[in-house]
């Protein structure tokens, strides 16, 4: 079940210059929500910035109902997100998209985030911990930012006793280079990997990297792909991804609607 | 009690507001948020002949007060149209429009034949306007000549009403509007999106895919109700009226500029209720200043 209404804004955080956590009471969209869902959230009534902004369901909170969005100011319309103040009433279209799917068994989850993709990330993290009960210390969590400075929700990691690898860019924080490069490492390391359900998020280069590495070494990985969407709901086609699902001829399917959630093997990025 | 029916031709809409082609899907996506029994009317997705993929991504970008698509009429394609989606959409008391499209003169023909077995089908609106493909769509819209050729071969192989959407990249969208009346059309929409283009002056790459793509939105509205305006003076035949039509004050607009219809199109994106907000807007009008019928207001511009 889908909604549009108004739901009030009850926190708001500055995390670091650029990024924000926002807190929403929507009892209605808890409820329906799962991890790797989203929502569409219209920033104001001008008619610019025009169409909705789509944000991960960061931190899902079932007995309060209220859920947590976690963004980096890029533009004008997070740009007006950040300036809201607790107390505003914003219009919000959710839970949206496919979330991811959590399969059964004892398997070892990996999670692997870069930048701002630790936002679907995390909620599925406190899922995992909280709801499927799988011990923290089975969960392999790799996050790469460019610098130091640049980790958020470290803490919520440890609280939640999940062990976390850091990789930088810059090598000021863990293994220098790209989370892509450490997580190929702890594929050829550790023979658990390859049987393990991996999640991923991240900026579009590193998705086109996972979805490489997974075709590759044949691993279940689960992408959480983003994308300018007009509508959210599937109805206008406009956020569409190139997949080759069966093998035969590439075919388009809708990041709103069939994704965002999708098997890193079928996503073909360029 | 205000009656906001209108009637073109045969058809009786309950309400003047209809949903654009193309930013409703085929209804399914948004009957979760609303009643879509509201609605005047709603115009599907275009349909082709055989199912079409689209055009690459990135398909969309947003522009100041507006956005620019190139999709490049993705579709299910008409004989799954028929099966998967039609049997839905007549779920509901509203007027079902089917949007036509074609890359060859020939392939409308055989889209409107097979839906003329069809159930539940109360118009079709003839797309010889879509800017985002590279054969037909707007070049049949292009000259009086080929709309006439396209809109009287249709006219000649269905009796289903027709509305034919016009494109605003014309130079002279009248003497289309006339063609297309002369040739048994029942009505005529416009506009579809105006040619447009953004570029990342960063990366020195264009924001879509194909380049260029079409505009939409509040941005293009005085453009539309000029159009529409210029249209209305000259033909005898209800006009609809389409372009960044957001609440019930840009609704009230275009009805006094001629149009006895009105499509909202990329605010359902925005605010999906925007159609229903629309249709309470009108009879909280309608009734304060004790107008009776809608239609008493179309084309009651004074100047």
């Amino acid at each position: 079940m889908v909604f549009q209404k108004k739901f009030e804004l009850i926190s708001s955080q500055k995390l670091s210059e650029k990024i924000f956590r926002l807190g929403f009471f929507a009892p209605e969209i808890v409820k329906n929500a799962c991890p790797g869902n989203f929502v569409h959230i219209r920033v104001g009534d001008k008619s610019s910035p025009l169409l909705r902004r789509a944000f991960s369901i960061f931190d899902l909170d079932l007995k309060k109902d209220c859920f947590d969005i976690l963004f980096k100011v890029v533009g004008p319309g997070t740009e007006i997100l950040s300036r809201k103040s607790t107390g505003e009433n914003l219009d919000l279209l959710g839970p949206l998209g496919n979330g991811f799917e959590i399969p059964k068994g004892d398997r070892s989850p990996v999670l692997v985030a870069g930048g701002m993709g630790i936002a679907p990330l995390m909620s599925l993290a406190f899922y995992l911990v909280k709801n499927q009960k799988i011990k923290p210390e089975k969960i392999s969590f790799l996050y790469g930012e460019r610098i130091k400075g640049g980790f958020v929700c470290l803490e919520d990691l440890k609280e939640l006793g999940i062990k976390t690898l850091l990789a930088t860019e810059d090598g000021s924080e863990g293994f220098e280079g790209m989370v892509t490069e450490l997580f190929l490492r702890k594929v050829k390391e550790t023979s658990f990997v390859k049987d393990s359900p991996i999640f991923s998020c991240g900026p579009h280069p590193m998705m086109k990297t996972m979805s490489e590495l997974s075709k590759k070494h044949n691993l279940f990985c689960q992408l959480s792909l983003e994308s300018h969407m007009p509508c959210g709901l599937g109805a206008c086609w406009g956020c569409v991804v190139k997949t080759n699902r069966d093998g035969g001829e590439p075919d388009y399917k809708r990041i709103c609607k069939d994704g965002p959630i999708f098997d890193a093997r079928e996503v073909e990025l360029d | 009690m205000t009656d906001l029916s209108v009637r073109v031709g045969k058809t009786t809409f309950k309400n003047p507001v209809l949903v654009a082609s193309g930013t409703f899907g085929y209804g399914e996506e948004y009957s979760e948020l609303f009643d879509l029994n509201q609605l005047g009317g709603i115009v599907t997705k275009s349909i082709t002949l055989n199912p079409r993929e689209g055009n690459p991504p990135p398909r969309t970008c947003e522009t100041p007060s507006g956005m620019l698509n190139s999709i490049g009429l993705a579709n299910v394609g008409v004989d799954r149209f028929i099966q998967e989606k039609i049997p839905f959409l007549n779920k509901f008391n509203t007027n079902i429009i089917i949007n036509v499209a074609g890359s060859t003169p020939e392939e409308y023909l055989r889209v409107v034949e097979k839906l003329n077995h069809a159930q539940g089908i109360d118009m079709l609106e003839i797309n010889i306007s879509c800017p985002n493909v590279k054969e037909g769509g707007m070049a049949f819209g292009s000259d009086p000549e080929s709309a006439h050729r396209c809109t009287s071969s249709i006219r000649k192989v269905t009796n289903y009403p027709l509305m034919v959407k016009l494109t605003p990249n014309v130079k002279d969208i009248v003497e289309i509007a006339q063609a297309v009346e002369d040739s048994g059309a029942d009505c005529i929409s416009l506009i579809n999106t105006l040619v447009g283009m953004a570029i990342d002056f960063r990366i020195k790459k264009p924001l879509l895919k194909t380049v260029t793509g079409g505009l939409s939105g509040p941005a293009i509205k005085p453009v539309a109700l000029a159009m529409v305006w210029k249209v209305s003076q000259k033909v005898k035949i209800p006009v609809v009226g389409i372009g960044g039509i957001t609440n019930t004050q840009d609704a009230l607009e275009f009805l006094l500029a001629g149009a006895s219809l009105i499509q909202v199109g990329t605010s359902n994106f925005v605010d999906p209720q925007t159609s229903v907000r629309i249709i309470e807007g009108l009879k909280d009008y309608c009734e304060k200043n004790e107008i009776k019928r809608v239609m008493e207001i179309v084309g009651k511009l004074e100047n």
